[in-house]
């Protein structure tokens, strides 16, 4: 434990099995790179995941990891992490795992600000199913599920986590790991949820020029910007065509554990002048 | 610890928290939200957690999240919210991991209504998700046992690595009576597999196998699994069975007032019994094969607050040796005493 660890420590026994040019490896590198900058202990180290092609990577890191059900990564991550708050907690998913099926749960991790992190590894596509319409497939755009073209506008991912108050959210891009390692850096350091967009081809079903296309509608955000100005925020989240990196939005609030520390456990422990104890707490109760 | 005047509902939170249960992740409904307002307010100040989730789908996977750490944890919802729980629920018992649900039934099927029903035993007993699974099941019929059974469920969850669940119709989860509370238990048992840092490996929960000699290997370790507790962990309550020629099968609150159709028989002459279920997975088939076999024995007499779900248990025990008859409400009406014993005269 003593020894410094490298990136090649957070690699699993199991091989990636995603295919060639999948903007997924980008990330998995920088994922490696980001534990060895923070010198993060495997076994305390929490890598949660949904079902789906993204959602493998709880197997490719060396840590305790946990592979769930589809659409589910943040209620059990939370779970973990209510139960286990010395943890570092990373949930990892897609698109569809995450916007589709998993809708309804980010809203409620948001703003109950639970201290773990939410990376979504954004291609656009259902790509373990082989090629179906997400809710981020482009308008338009013709898949095996949309014959006719994709007849619903797009998820803005950040634009919907700024609205639900995540104290944290970012957007970086598979092309870049070294940004990637930077952002996941500061968002796994960040006390509070935070969550992160990572633009990741999917150069099977969304095609090779992926990486092209991406590349043109990038931009950094420079030093100069300002995260906690929400408005401002609002501003880069809404333009669509050309995708900001970096930090849009964050803002420094109570977790829901440390909230649980100042309301509940330091006025029962005054109570009870030191330790709750059971049965004492069990003659309270008056519903 | 003197007797308290308590709800049912309200007994399984302390039974809950005198198991050293840590975590409650819970979603209100009727008629079970009493649990998760009594364990909002204790399982913080004991150092705990109390989620309200963000839906039944939402509770069950941070039980599934917490359930791999080293301490207890539980989940609570009546008929419709245990429904949306069954897929985590199958992956949860695949990954073999110990929590405790408490089903409080009510009407249904669909909305149904907030009165009590016994049709959810088909889906907790028989397995309401997908895959070859089985819950240890355990069927209270007192405010007393809502309480004794939680602690139980948490020692057989954690003893086997398997999910148990509370069956209580909505009855017993609202009824009133005074209750006697155990001792804390002191030493919960050890978790080696669980998250809390083992210095080189690689812990990975999941309930995937892809390959299909694996998974079939892994099938046959939970019936191995299931099988032993068939064997060890039967429990069923019996009165005046021995001499018994009807024996009336009921468990929660049915189990109740046949026992007062049998005392009011016996008082007639009749020499009739009850075979109260208190384990319903396993289920207590050896036990009513024993009195099938008797000579003695003329029939069996079975009442449900459901369709006739559990009688089909019995009948597969049975196995046409007896007369097998059913007597059953639905819709949350209750059989009266004097309604069974009816129903019973005329099966003669």
């Amino acid at each position: 434990m003593n020894e410094a660890k490298k990136a090649a420590d957070y690699r699993s026994e199991l091989k990636p099995i995603w295919c060639p040019g999948c903007g997924d490896f980008g990330f998995l590198n920088a994922m490696y790179k980001a534990l060895e900058e923070l010198q993060l202990d495997p076994a305390n180290t929490v890598v949660c995941s949904g079902i789906g092609c993204s959602s493998r990577i709880s197997g490719y890191v060396k840590a305790y990891s946990f592979n769930g059900i589809h659409g589910r990564v943040l209620p059990f991550a939370s779970g973990v992490k209510m139960s286990r708050p010395e943890t570092t907690v990373i949930a990892v998913g897609g698109d569809g795992d995450g916007f589709s099926i998993g809708a309804g749960h980010i809203g409620h991790a948001a703003r109950k600000n639970i201290n773990i992190t939410y990376v979504v590894l954004d291609n656009n596509i259902y790509g373990l199913t082989k090629g179906q319409a997400s809710p981020t497939t482009p308008l338009g755009v013709r898949t095996k599920t949309t014959y006719y073209g994709n007849m619903g506008t797009t998820f803005n991912p950040v634009r919907m986590l700024i609205a639900y108050k995540a104290s944290f959210v970012a957007r970086t891009f598979s092309g870049d790991p070294k940004h990637i390692q930077k952002i996941l850096v500061e968002a796994v350091r960040h006390p509070g949820f935070a969550f992160i967009e990572v633009l990741s081809p999917c150069v099977t079903f969304r095609g090779q020029d992926q990486y092209k296309i991406l590349r043109e509608r990038v931009r950094y955000l420079d030093e100069s910007y300002n995260p906690e100005n929400e408005v401002e925020a609002f501003d880069i989240a809404n333009d669509e065509n050309m995708l900001a990196l970096g930090v849009i939005y964050k803002k420094i609030r109570p977790t829901y554990d440390e909230i649980i520390q100042q309301n509940v456990i330091s006025k029962a422990k005054a109570a009870s002048n030191g330790v709750a104890k059971i049965d004492k707490l069990l003659e309270q109760f008056q519903p | 610890m003197s007797k308290v005047l308590i709800k049912g509902n309200e007994a399984v939170v302390r039974g809950a928290l005198l198991a050293g249960c840590k975590n409650f992740f819970g979603y209100p409904i009727t008629p079970a939200s009493e649990i998760a307002e009594a364990a909002a307010y204790y399982f913080p100040l004991l150092g705990g957690t109390f989620l309200q989730a963000e839906s039944e789908i939402g509770a069950i996977n941070m039980v599934y999240g917490a359930a791999s750490s080293p301490f207890r944890c539980m989940t609570a919802s009546s008929s419709p919210g245990i429904s949306l729980k069954m897929e985590g629920i199958s992956y949860i018992a695949g990954a073999e991991l110990p929590c405790v649900i408490i089903d409080i039934m009510r009407g249904g099927p669909g909305l149904g209504n907030i009165a009590p029903e016994q049709a959810d035993y088909n889906q907790i007993v028989k397995g309401g998700g997908h895959g070859n699974y089985r819950l240890i099941t355990l069927a209270p019929n007192s405010a007393q046992e809502m309480c004794d059974l939680t602690m139980l469920a948490f020692e057989l969850s954690d003893k086997y690595r398997n999910p148990a669940v509370v069956l209580a119709d909505g009855i017993i989860g609202q009824m009133m009576e005074p209750v006697e509370f155990p001792e804390p238990v002191q030493v919960i048992p050890e978790r080696p597999w669980a998250l809390k840092g083992s210095a080189d490996s690689h812990n990975l929960v999941c309930s995937i196998e892809l390959e299909p000699d694996r998974l079939e290997e892994h099938n046959r370790k939970l019936q191995e699994k299931y099988a032993g507790i068939s064997r060890q962990e039967i429990r069923c309550e019996t009165i005046h069975c021995e001499d018994a020629e009807h024996i009336f099968i009921g468990y929660g609150v049915v189990s109740r007032i046949l026992h007062s159709v049998v005392e009011s028989l016996r008082a007639e002459g009749i020499k009739a019994g009850l075979l109260r279920p208190i384990t319903l997975f396993p289920f207590p088939a050896p036990q009513i094969e024993h009195f099938a076999a008797s000579k003695k024995l003329r029939s069996f007499f079975v009442c449900e607050l459901s369709a006739g779900q559990m009688v089909d248990d019995v009948r597969l025990a049975v196995n046409g040796r007896k007369p097998v008859h059913l007597h059953t409400r639905m819709g949350g009406n209750v059989p009266s005493v004097k309604e069974i014993v009816e129903t019973f005269k005329a099966s003669l």
